[in-house]
């Protein structure tokens, strides 16, 4: 009977899954392994070249390496500077963790474009902190901050930073301050009880975190298109532009499929990890 | 509040009418609302019997064919026109992706866009016999198959300050200039100036079509001294204000445009000849209203609708009956400057262009 209504309750979501999302992906897997011929279109015959060139290509390589070490850095940035966040979040008065909750949230109101256009108006060549320091007289010449990944990571940062935030702060609201208290009356150092103590309890909170802020940073489109400008390329606007620019189908669903399966594969690991770490903790 | 306004309590609308205050002007906002959502949702496949529907470019493109050519098309045949806004690889994309049964009546394209998709045979032929203004057309405005038709001539010229440049530019080489260096912006290859104007470099410098390299060499270090290497042609328009560029490759109708506003910007064709844009229109296989398409493209070619869309937009018209103010007769392609320009076979450009965009992203921007 539990069962039952279990499985009741999961149908509408899986039907949606498989509806929009499975069926599609499935839809466009074939496309994948067709050759592309420009100016004539998509061929009939069989091939796995555009999965081959990914890793044969250095250019491709580049991307997806890119890519990687973005989603590394924006994640372990979002991870220093949420922790403490979500810490202050978890300890403080109720009214401060009101006033904090509303500032974190705060960024999620705002469109995604009017965002990162507000961060080209900070970044840019002749934007505020380059024309703040040209007046002070600090630079003679604007720092470039855009188009590289100095402003794709401050402005990815800034987004998903709130995702990192609200991970951390349900899994160190769940520590249990007994066992705080029994690490300091055996005369644990506060740094002791909390490298030993809080830091390894909140493991799978931080995993969690880490991984939503990973997988959402190297599947982002709109930021990196707008803040990695023409030239500076990610696999998701790579995609966007084999299809929509080359309009070579097959490769671009080929890099789809890379992507998905890289992102897949880091939830994965990260489960396996999270596993690990909790049975270790039981 | 309900006593005071009974009207909203129709049983139909109990739940809506007591959340919402209960005026009769938000009743009607709300069933339009909801009536909108509806035909969203149902009319998407199937326009209605007098709507056609057109895809085609956005901003002052959007306004001035509004005017020009959506209006009369409208008093001529008493059907409306919507418009779906987007750039050519866009509307490439959807028309392949709705794999014959399209639901755009005409779509607005760059020619080896159109050629693409006459080659993948997702086009109806254009009965050029249909046409009431074909007598006046320009021949070479029709494809050979009948799968498209030019509308306009555009260019990639040189667009430059004029607060800037004394003596305007003759050449593609006066971009190269030392004394410009800093100072010129140029586009992406993923837009049409972008590659345009690799190809305009390239022959300079000896290359063909099936070798970019002398191009691409050539425009390495201009595109790492650019100030910017713009995707959205309009992006040109604030630098040119602020007068953070002196020269540019463009679109003379922007330049037209921006120079109507006040802009100091002139336009000026190169010697070794503006590269020629020829976009065109196209009705995709499976278009709901055929007859009425024909109809549409027949406005668009009119003496008429030319005329305006060469005045307004700047437009190089390709009706030859059509005869040009002085002022848009310096601007768009026409007499030497339209003998000059350089047509780049459609079918050859389809079939190199993503190698030239795949040696741009590698060589010039990595």
């Amino acid at each position: 009977m539990r069962r039952l209504s279990g499985a009741a309750l999961v149908t509408p979501l899986v039907l949606v899954l498989v509806g929009v999302f499975v069926g599609p992906l499935l839809v466009m897997l074939p496309t994948s392994f067709h050759p592309y011929v420009p100016g004539q279109g998509i061929g009939t015959s069989w091939t796995l070249e555009n999965y081959t060139v990914a890793f044969t290509d250095g250019y491709y390589r580049e991307v997806i390496g890119r890519t990687l070490w973005m989603g590394f850095l924006v994640t372990f940035i979002a991870l220093v500077i949420g922790y403490p966040l979500a810490y202050f979040m978890a300890r403080t008065t109720r009214t401060w963790r009101a006033v904090a909750t509303l500032l974190v949230m705060f960024p999620l109101f705002l469109n995604l474009v009017v965002r990162s256009f507000g961060w080209i108006a900070l970044l840019s060549n002749r934007g505020v902190i380059n024309t703040l320091l040209m007046d002070l007289g600090l630079t003679t010449k604007p720092i470039r901050m855009m188009f590289d990944m100095t402003g794709l990571v401050i402005g990815m940062v800034h987004i998903y930073l709130p995702f990192m935030v609200f991970m951390l702060l349900s899994s160190i609201s769940r520590v249990p301050r007994d066992v705080e208290d029994a690490a300091s009356t055996l005369s644990a150092s506060p740094s002791r009880v909390f490298w030993f103590v809080t830091l390894p309890l909140t493991a799978p909170g931080i995993l969690a975190g880490c991984t939503l802020v990973f997988v959402l940073t190297i599947s982002a489109l709109v930021t990196p298109r707008l803040l990695g400008g023409p030239t500076f390329k990610v696999m998701s606007t790579l995609i966007y532009d084999e299809f929509l620019v080359k309009l070579d189908w097959p490769s671009g669903t080929a890099f789809a499929f890379i992507l998905t399966a890289i992102a897949l594969l880091v939830i994965w690991g990260a489960n396996r990890v999270a596993r690990r770490v909790a049975g270790g903790a039981a | 509040m309900a006593p005071r306004h009974p009207a909203t309590r129709h049983p139909a609308h109990q739940s809506r009418a007591r959340r919402i205050p209960a005026r009769q002007p938000h009743r009607a906002l709300l069933a339009t609302v909801s009536a909108l959502s509806l035909m969203m949702v149902a009319a998407a496949p199937s326009a209605s019997a007098e709507e056609l529907v057109v895809a085609t470019f956005g901003g002052s493109f959007l306004t001035e064919s509004e005017t020009c050519h959506f209006a009369p098309f409208t008093e001529a045949t008493g059907a409306e026109v919507d418009a779906v806004v987007g750039n050519t690889t866009q509307h490439a994309a959807s028309i392949r992706a709705m794999m014959g049964s399209s639901e755009y009546d005409i779509v607005y394209l760059d020619d080896s866009a159109a050629q693409q998709l006459k080659n993948e045979g997702l086009l109806s032929v254009i009965d050029k016999d249909a046409l009431t203004a074909a007598a006046d057309i320009d021949p070479r405005a029709f494809d050979a198959d009948g799968a498209y038709v030019v509308f306009m001539t555009g260019a990639t010229a040189i667009a430059y300050n004029t607060d800037l440049v004394d003596t305007p530019p003759t050449s593609w080489a006066d971009l190269f200039d030392e004394k410009w260096s800093g100072q010129i912006a140029i586009g992406d290859v993923t837009g049409t100036s972008g590659w345009q104007f690799l190809l305009a470099v390239n022959k300079m410098n000896g290359g063909t079509l099936d070798d970019v390299t002398p191009g691409i060499e050539a425009i390495k270090p201009l595109a790492q001294d650019s100030v910017t290497l713009y995707t959205q042609a309009d992006q040109l328009i604030a630098l040119f204000e602020r007068g953070e560029i002196a020269m540019a490759p463009w679109y003379p109708d922007r330049a037209g445009s921006a120079a109507d506003q006040g802009l100091p910007i002139a336009i000026a064709y190169p010697s070794e000849g503006a590269v020629g844009i020829r976009p065109t229109l196209v009705i995709p296989k499976g278009a709901p209203h055929p007859e009425l398409a024909l109809k549409y493209i027949d406005t668009v070619l009119s003496k008429s609708g030319q005329e305006c869309f060469a005045e307004k937009k700047y437009a190089g018209p390709v009706n030859l009956t059509v005869e040009l103010s002085d002022k848009a007769a310096a601007i768009v392609p026409y007499g030497p400057t339209l003998q000059d320009l350089w047509f780049l076979n459609p079918e050859e450009t389809a079939a190199n262009l993503p190698t030239w965009i795949d040696r741009w992203q590698r060589e010039v921007t990595r």
